[in-house]
């Protein structure tokens, strides 16, 4: 069984196109990131997964079921934190899990989310009103874990959290396929996601542009490398060598290069020269996903 | 559907607290007066005919105000719409208010269905008017013991009843405006203003026997008043509530079949289904 399938999901927002035919696939037990920025579909698809819009177009199959056919069951074995969390102010957090299990028609399990509270730094027992953007996700986070869903959709679950609680909320992302869950993360934050996704997709104006195994995507992607020689290089030689292109040049002796692919060539070139220096950086996910979108926008400009 | 029903209703205690505790207070302001009335009859009635002939017709006239159905009804005519600020309020952030905020999504990430969480929440919204109708009968029959108003408790209960009807309507207008109009701000004010008109058309089809056609075809030409101790009309109480029935059953429907709003995104909330027929190829 597979975590989640789209095919060809489209929905339109009156004249705007959210999700152009979207197909995706993640595998049951993954961490897959969905990246993409703000306006690209993210929450669409999130939100047509769970029922609470309706493509114009397309299928959709959350672990085995038709969300549109099907949806209580479906959000029975889901957690879902939303991007916009909103709660009610006059509620504490322990009321608000309170009235979210009862709606899942189970008793709190009150030992699961205080130990939750406790490595989130949260009193449930504050009212929302008096709590911080960071605090109230917690608590959204909380409500979205503690059923232990065999699914998570979470869209920008560390937003508003600062660095250390966020690493504790990767943590808990990762415990969480430790024991059997699929994770479904929505984020515009690359680092968090190079730091817990297996798999990453991108997403683009509605369309999915690229799926792959996170480090795959960051091998494959273009290396920098910085390179000073003893003496005066033509830089055609190297620039000659197949998926190598230089990128800048200080003199005839300090070059940047830019690599795609394996360094094999490079490396066995160099050894030609005598080189005093030399720097490789490895691209970040980032790179990888502004690459996409420059190259598109590009692209877009030359049409 | 009862956790939905138990919270929406405990969320509401303020409000049922507050507008009961004003409308029982108003009972136990007005029903004593009606001895103060009796004492003083003829210089009251002759207050009363100093009154514009036309202010007197708007209200129904004055003529059985010396008898308990006459007075209580001279008390009772705004109550509609002064409780119905309550419905209007009310029935369009039944659902509307979560949605704008944003809160809907989260709730309906739980497993419960838009059938079981729209009929939650309207079971309380009904049982929070009837909580409030029920402190101000109470308010009305309190003072009875020592007034010389010759009414029993059960009588005094239908005026409330017609009450009841009548703005239920009022209230199922501003919940089903809720799920068709963009925002819940817009549903209250037109369905207010349908409240407001029917309240003047009323009066004024008094004046004027050609405005009472339309008058007709609104709910507050169906409010019995202080008339209803006599005996409460079931065919327009039945009306009132098929006509209630069907605005609720038209909203929960439009709910379960159109898109849930953004938060804050205020947009023409159109099922899905309309979408496709717009899509689809001629």
């Amino acid at each position: 069984m597979t975590g989640i399938i789209t095919n060809e999901l489209t929905k339109s927002y009156g004249s705007v196109k959210a999700l152009a035919g979207l197909s995706l696939e993640v595998r049951q037990g993954e961490i897959f990131g969905f990246l993409g920025p703000n306006g690209a579909g993210k929450t669409t698809t999130i939100r047509c997964l769970l029922d609470l819009i309706r493509p114009d177009g397309g299928t959709a199959s959350v672990l085995g079921l038709d969300p549109q056919a099907d949806p209580v069951a479906v959000r029975a074995r889901v957690g879902y934190l939303p991007g916009e969390l909103n709660l009610e102010d006059n509620l504490t957090g322990r009321k608000i899990l309170r009235y979210f299990s009862a709606l899942r028609r189970r008793a709190v399990d009150w030992d699961g989310a205080n130990a939750l509270a406790e490595r989130l730094s949260l009193d449930l027992d504050r009212p929302v009103k008096n709590l911080s953007k960071g605090n109230k996700q917690k608590i959204g986070l909380i409500q979205a874990l503690l059923h232990k869903p065999e699914l998570l959709l979470l869209d920008e679950p560390t937003s508003g959290l600062d660095p250390i609680v966020q690493q504790e909320v990767l943590g808990l992302i990762r415990e969480a396929k430790a024991d059997g869950a699929t994770v479904f993360f929505c984020s515009h934050v690359m680092s968090e996601v190079e730091a817990v996704a297996e798999r990453v997709g991108i997403i683009r104006d509605g369309r999915l542009v690229e799926v792959a195994d996170t480090a795959a995507l960051i091998d494959r992607a273009l290396h920098h490398v910085k390179v000073r020689f003893q003496a005066p290089v033509d830089e055609d030689v190297l620039g000659g060598i197949p998926g190598v292109s230089v990128r800048s040049r200080d003199d005839t002796r300090n070059l940047t290069l830019q690599v795609e692919g394996e360094m094999d060539s490079l490396i066995k070139a160099l050894a030609a020269f005598p080189v005093t220096y030399l720097e490789t950086t490895r691209p970040t996910l980032e790179d990888v996903f502004l690459a996409y979108y420059q190259a598109d926008d590009v692209t877009a400009e030359d049409k | 559907m009862g956790p939905v029903f138990l919270h929406t209703l405990i969320r509401s205690r303020g409000s049922i607290i507050v507008w009961g505790l004003s409308l029982g207070a108003l009972g136990l302001m007005v029903v004593p007066f009606f001895d103060v009335y009796i004492a003083q009859e003829e210089q009251m009635l002759q207050f009363i005919e100093s009154y514009p002939p036309e202010f007197l017709a708007f209200f129904g006239g004055m003529a059985a105000i010396n008898t308990p159905a006459g007075f209580l009804n001279s008390q009772l005519t705004t109550l509609p719409v002064v409780f119905g600020i309550f419905a209007v309020l009310a029935g369009s952030s039944l659902l509307a208010r979560d949605e704008e905020s944003g809160r809907l999504d989260l709730i309906l990430a739980h497993p419960i269905s838009r059938l079981a969480l729209f009929g939650g929440r309207l079971a309380a919204f009904v049982t929070a008017m009837i909580a409030i109708l029920t402190f101000c009968w109470l308010g009305f029959c309190i003072p009875l013991a020592s007034s010389s108003m010759d009414v029993s408790w059960g009588q005094m209960a239908l005026p409330f009843v017609s009450t009841f009807a009548v703005v239920l309507v009022f209230g199922t207008t501003a919940l089903l405006l809720s799920m068709v109009l963009s925002s819940r701000r817009k549903a209250a004010a037109a369905a207010g203003a349908v409240m407001v008109a029917g309240f003047f058309l009323s009066g004024m089809a008094n004046l004027n026997a050609d405005l009472k056609p339309i008058a007709r075809a609104l709910p507050y030409e169906y409010f019995q008043g202080g008339y209803a101790i006599s005996g409460l009309n079931v065919v327009w109480f039945g009306g009132l509530l098929a006509v209630s029935a069907l605005f609720a059953v038209l909203a929960g429907w439009w709910f379960q079949q159109r898109d849930i709003r953004v938060g804050g995104e205020g947009s023409v909330a159109r099922p899905a289904f309309l979408d496709r027929l717009r899509s689809a190829p001629r």
